[in-house]
């Protein structure tokens, strides 16, 4: 037997009145058949049967009022009428099948195929591209460290030849790092151009001269003669033309400055180039002789090389390299001479410096050393 | 052999033992003549008589204190917990009493008795219905922690655990009570307790889950084949004690694990078993391991619940972070 209680006929109806029956005792119903009119306070609705099955008893008659969850109809029925349960909440339902495939009551059986490494050799190993795979491992429990991957490292062919590894020292030392900053820092640009110096006197003393090209080029173009700063992104000119020397030794590259080369006589000039060579060599050049250049003259032509793309150190913004001098046939008056030629490469940090005024420099330094 | 939801299962474990062993005892509210709020323990009463089948008072201390007593005595109840939010006025008698029974009495009393309740969220219910907190039962000495997730798991743990002669916590995921359906043979074999469950075989993650989250987790797994991913599903099954050694074996083999639970964060399960991962497969880790979990916040209301629920995307996306360390 089956009762169906009167449900909820609105929202929060506590009772309705039973307008008129449908249906009487013995009567056999179908599912959502109507069964009874009841009249609520919103409203006059038909109640459809919730079961199929028989009338055994009707619990009220027309106009009585019956309250909200009391027994309205019993059945005869034998269907099994669906019960969810829950009294509270959603139960998701479905006729989904649960596919458990092949469940290992524990675990897979298989044997362990990763590399056991500490996670500071993994980093490593990633940053070396160095396959972990391939490092021996000396740790507990085959355990790769960080130090097996160094190890693996040193051991590569790169690492086989033989060599005495030396820390840099003193003036290589500071080379090191005043070209790394050098780099890190200026936007460099090189122009290369031969001067033509067939026309120069023999036994010329070519270092006085360029010298004395430098100064009548600043004088053409100050913007090279400048110190500049990157970060407050100031330049300050100056009236002085101090030139640093790019000196060569066994102990590395020293730049003695040149002080006020505009004011110094081609004999004068000459002395101190001679005095700096000097005091480089026997290592008794002083501190303060190595500071204040504005600009820099590398003349590696000296020993071998035609063009180079010289390094500016700052806070100058111009080095001028000269390459080595030699005959070569030259183009002159529509025909060919054998001359001299000089290679002449400028640099220039063209975050202070134009193309405009680079080239008018090297313009002018060309010239300076054409009309002697 | 039928085809039963997880809640049947639950059912047919508790028939099956209840007719092959009279000191059986079901236990709880309206799960008598109302046979359970989810119909756990429908027609128990009708096999088993109103002696075996007992309808309590809605006070879960007495329940539990009465399970104790019995448990005590030689009996083995089941007693039932309507929902895991009120469980709460029974842990002094569950933690006090039941965990404890046998080392304080060494040994000569055990209190051979499970708790059954339903737990987790995603049926649109209050948030006191909705909450995982196996953690708490995890953190007591002296009680099993038991949480099935598929209706042969189900029936096989709810029998192992009837038949252990210790407490257990058993928790049954609601929202895959009648989720889906698993041909189940009612041959009361028992599963091992204290053991994983791999679902998955696979080279490239290890995820490890519990419960209702294998659902997700599965589907992940499946998404992320096809994505040419390889994970190896750890269902946990037996939360306390930890078979550390399967999930330590699988991590072993992928390097990289994530730990899904439904339960908040913060001193989640999750947190024990990446603890032991880290002190004892730590030189196996390509990446670092990680949680996807609910929120440490209570459970939302229906139309939120879909938000804290750790999603397949949100596992998926875990996995996709892992996969970047080659």
């Amino acid at each position: 037997m089956k009762i169906f209680y009167l449900p909820d006929l609105g929202e929060g109806l506590a009772e309705a009145e039973i307008r008129e029956w449908y249906i009487k005792e013995g009567d056999v119903v179908k599912v959502d058949q109507p069964l009874v009119s009841m009249e609520t306070a919103k409203a006059v609705v038909d109640v459809p049967s919730p079961y199929a099955g028989k009338i055994t008893q009707l619990h009220g008659k027309a106009n009585e009022i019956v309250k909200t969850g009391a027994p309205l109809i019993s059945y005869e029925t034998d269907e099994v009428v669906a019960d969810k349960g829950s009294v509270v909440g959603k139960l998701e339902t479905s006729e989904k099948k649960w596919d458990d495939g092949d469940v290992i009551i524990g675990g897979a059986k298989t044997k362990s195929t990763t590399i056991k490494a500490m996670p500071a050799a993994r980093v490593l190993a990633q940053q070396l591209n160095v396959d972990l795979s391939q490092v021996t491992a000396t740790g507990p429990q085959g355990l790769i460290t960080a130090n097996d991957v160094k190890q693996f490292i040193d051991k590569s062919p790169a690492s086989a030849l033989t060599g005495e590894t030396e820390s840099l020292r003193g003036v290589r030392r500071v080379m090191a790092q005043i070209m790394a900053q050098s780099h890190k820092e200026v936007v460099p640009v090189t122009i290369v151009e031969d001067v033509d110096l067939t026309d120069l006197p023999p036994k010329s003393d070519l270092t006085t001269l360029i010298l004395k090209a430098i100064v009548a080029g600043v004088k053409a173009e100050p913007a090279l003669n400048v110190w500049f700063d990157g970060k407050t992104l100031e330049r300050k000119m100056f009236d002085e033309v101090h030139i640093g020397l790019a000196v060569d030794s066994a102990e590395g590259l020293f730049v003695p400055v040149i002080k006020n080369a505009e004011a110094k006589s081609d004999q004068e000039l000459r002395q101190t180039v001679d005095e700096y060579k000097k005091s480089v060599a026997d290592r008794s050049v002083s501190p303060k002789d190595l500071q204040g250049a504005t600009i820099t003259l590398s003349n590696f032509g000296m020993i071998a090389g035609r063009y180079a793309t010289p390094i500016i150190v700052p806070p100058a913004v111009a080095i001028l390299g000269c390459g080595r001098s030699r005959d070569a046939v030259i183009a002159r008056d529509g025909k060919m001479v054998v001359g001299k030629i000089m290679p002449l490469s400028l640099t220039f940090d063209h975050r202070a410096v134009t193309g405009g005024e680079a080239t008018r420099f090297l313009g002018a330094v060309i010239k300076n050393l054409q009309q002697k | 052999m039928a085809e039963i939801t997880l809640v049947e299962a639950v059912n047919l474990a508790m028939a099956y033992e209840m007719s092959v062993d009279p000191d059986v005892i079901v236990m709880g509210e309206d799960v008598a003549t109302n046979g359970g709020v989810f119909r756990a323990t429908l027609g128990l009463l009708d096999k088993f008589g109103p002696e075996r089948v007992l309808d309590t008072p809605l006070a879960e201390s007495m329940i539990a204190g009465l399970a104790v007593g019995m448990a005590a005595r030689g009996l083995k109840p089941v007693a039932e917990f309507q929902f895991m939010g009120f469980i709460y006025p029974a842990l002094d008698e569950i933690i006090n009493h039941a965990s404890r029974m046998r080392n304080r009495t060494r040994g000569r009393l055990t209190c051979p008795l499970v708790f059954r309740t339903p737990f987790g969220a995603g049926i649109h219910a209050p948030e006191h219905h909705s909450e995982s907190t196996e953690a708490y039962f995890a953190h007591t000495p002296g009680l099993r922690v038991v949480i099935p997730s598929s209706p042969s798991r189900a029936y096989g743990l709810l029998l192992a655990s009837i038949r252990d002669p210790d407490p257990v916590v058993f928790l049954e995921p609601s929202r895959l009570y009648r989720y889906a359906k698993q041909e189940v043979k009612d041959d009361g074999k028992a599963l091992p307790l204290d053991v994983c469950f791999t679902l998955r075989s696979g080279d490239d993650v290890t995820l490890v889950t519990w419960g209702a989250m294998v659902k997700e987790t599965l589907a992940a797994a499946n998404t992320l084949q096809q994505a040419g991913i390889s994970a190896e599903v750890i269902d946990v099954a037996t939360i306390k004690p930890l078979d550390i050694n399967t999930i330590l074996a699988s991590v072993e083999k992928t390097g990289r694990c994530i730990v899904i639970h439904e339960a908040p964060l913060t001193c989640g399960v999750g947190a024990e078993i990446l603890a032991q991962v880290v002190e004892k497969a730590l030189f196996s880790l390509k990446a670092p391991p990680e949680r996807v979990t609910g929120f440490d916040t209570i459970v939302p209301y229906a139309k939120l619940e879909k938000y804290y629920i750790p999603s397949e995307k949100r596992i998926i996306d875990a996995v996709n972070r892992l996969m970047e360390y080659a």
